[in-house]
């Protein structure tokens, strides 16, 4: 039984661990770290769109020529030549989650990504009043 | 009895709150009779409409704007000008406390919350502009009254029924009112067509209040029976046509007061409802 419980943690920590990597990291496991403000919408009940001005931060120990796009919006797309870090702010109305990349020059592979969700708020649900007694209901 | 029924109605309140829920696990989606919980409803109707007064010299009040908003909590609800709380909210049987305005005021005063709620632009302007009509015996106030007390509703096979037993609560007439009402629906196709039958009691401290008259006029309890028809017809998102027709008969307790000259009361509506 203990053992049991002890793998269950191990395999947990693996899980962690692999997950803080991925995001310090990105994707590729470079060392361009790509950063999103806010990382979470959270939509309302009665809300179908996110609308919101998102900050993108990108560092790297070396200078990079890169392009910060996302993924399924090419209209949305910033490029720098032998920079070591850059910033990027855009207004934004979407309504599933968008998945920004940093892809070098030739937009071929992806160096860093980072992904900003969509929560939806759970909608609840009740039986209305039902009223014959109303004229109007 | 009533505060019997206050205390069965509290106590299934107790009971229901322990439970994680309410039981409307039916309800999932927006609907004619599950509605989003948080969110506030508002309607328009415009159309064309008329609700007749039985009072001496009583002005028949037009319907043209007839707004309804709603909300609803978890358990709390607001519905227009009636509040409530739901205790038991089952895909059948809801058991509800609500607090309800006293509706016999609306043939006194056009000003009337529950008037401005069926006509916000009438011919005649904005309600409350109008002075109320003259009403030659007796010249007294009829204050704005709530009633409150317990209700319990179910829903069988789309048959309808309401039962309200309520008291006068602001201080006013101590009156006591019984409202029940039973819905049919004659078509279920996408065309709702219903019918509904109701009753209202109302004591004789609730009847005196509005219509008697002290020294010359004082009655007993009243029976108020009502038949009405409606028709709904979807013509879009968000737009429907209705059509709304009553017949409501006063009892003679009313009806022979020296201020009441019909005995009934005749609504009709037809119109366009959006909703926001």
């Amino acid at each position: 039984m203990r053992f049991s419980l002890g793998s269950r943690a191990g395999r947990c920590t693996a899980i962690l661990v692999t997950a803080l990597l991925t995001a310090g990291m990105g994707e590729t496991g470079s060392e361009i770290q790509l950063k999103l403000r806010p990382r979470v919408c959270t939509l309302a009940a009665n809300e179908t769109q996110c609308s919101t001005t998102v900050h993108a931060d990108w560092h790297s120990p070396r200078e990079e020529s890169l392009c910060l796009v996302i993924l399924g919006r090419s209209d949305v797309k910033r490029c720098w030549e032998h920079y070591s870090q850059g910033t990027y702010s855009i207004e934004l109305v979407f309504s599933d989650d968008l998945l920004f990349e940093l892809k070098d020059a030739r937009l071929e592979t992806v160096l860093a990504s980072q992904a900003l969700r969509i929560i939806r708020e759970a909608i609840r649900y009740r039986h209305r009043r039902r009223d014959p007694w109303n004229i109007f209901q | 009895m009533w505060k019997l029924l206050i205390a069965f109605v509290l106590m299934a309140a107790t009971t229901a709150s322990a439970a994680p829920a309410s039981s409307a696990s039916d309800c999932d989606a927006d609907s004619q009779d599950c509605v989003v919980v948080g969110k506030w409803n508002v309607s328009l109707a415009i159309g064309a409409g008329v609700r007749s007064n039985p009072l001496v010299h009583g002005q028949d009040l037009p319907l043209v704007v007839v707004p309804q908003i709603s909300y609803y909590g978890k358990r709390f609800y607001i519905d227009n000008l009636d509040v409530g709380f739901t205790a038991v909210d089952g895909e059948a049987n809801s058991l509800s406390l609500i607090a309800s305005p006293g509706y016999d005021r609306i043939f006194f005063y056009r000003s009337d919350l529950q008037n401005i709620f069926v006509n916000l632009g009438g011919p005649s302007g904005p309600a409350g502009a109008t002075p109320p009509p003259p009403v030659p015996f007796p010249s007294r106030p009829r204050e704005i009254t709530y009633l409150a007390g317990p209700e319990w509703t179910f829903n069988l096979h789309g048959i309808i029924g309401q039962f309200d037993v309520l008291r006068e609560v602001t201080g006013h007439n101590h009156g006591e009112e019984v409202r029940t009402a039973i819905e049919f629906p004659v078509s279920r196709s996408t065309n709702r067509f219903s019918a509904a039958i109701g009753l209202t009691w109302q004591s004789a401290a609730i009847v005196n209040y509005y219509y008697g008259a002290p020294g010359i006029y004082e009655s007993g309890s009243a029976l108020r029976p009502f038949l009405k028809l409606k028709y709904s017809r979807p013509l879009g998102p968000g737009w429907r046509f209705e059509g709304i027709a009553q017949y409501e008969h006063l009892a003679s307790a009313i009806a022979d007061s020296p201020i009441v000259a019909q005995n009934y009361v005749v609504t009709a509506f037809f119109g366009f409802v959006h909703a926001f």
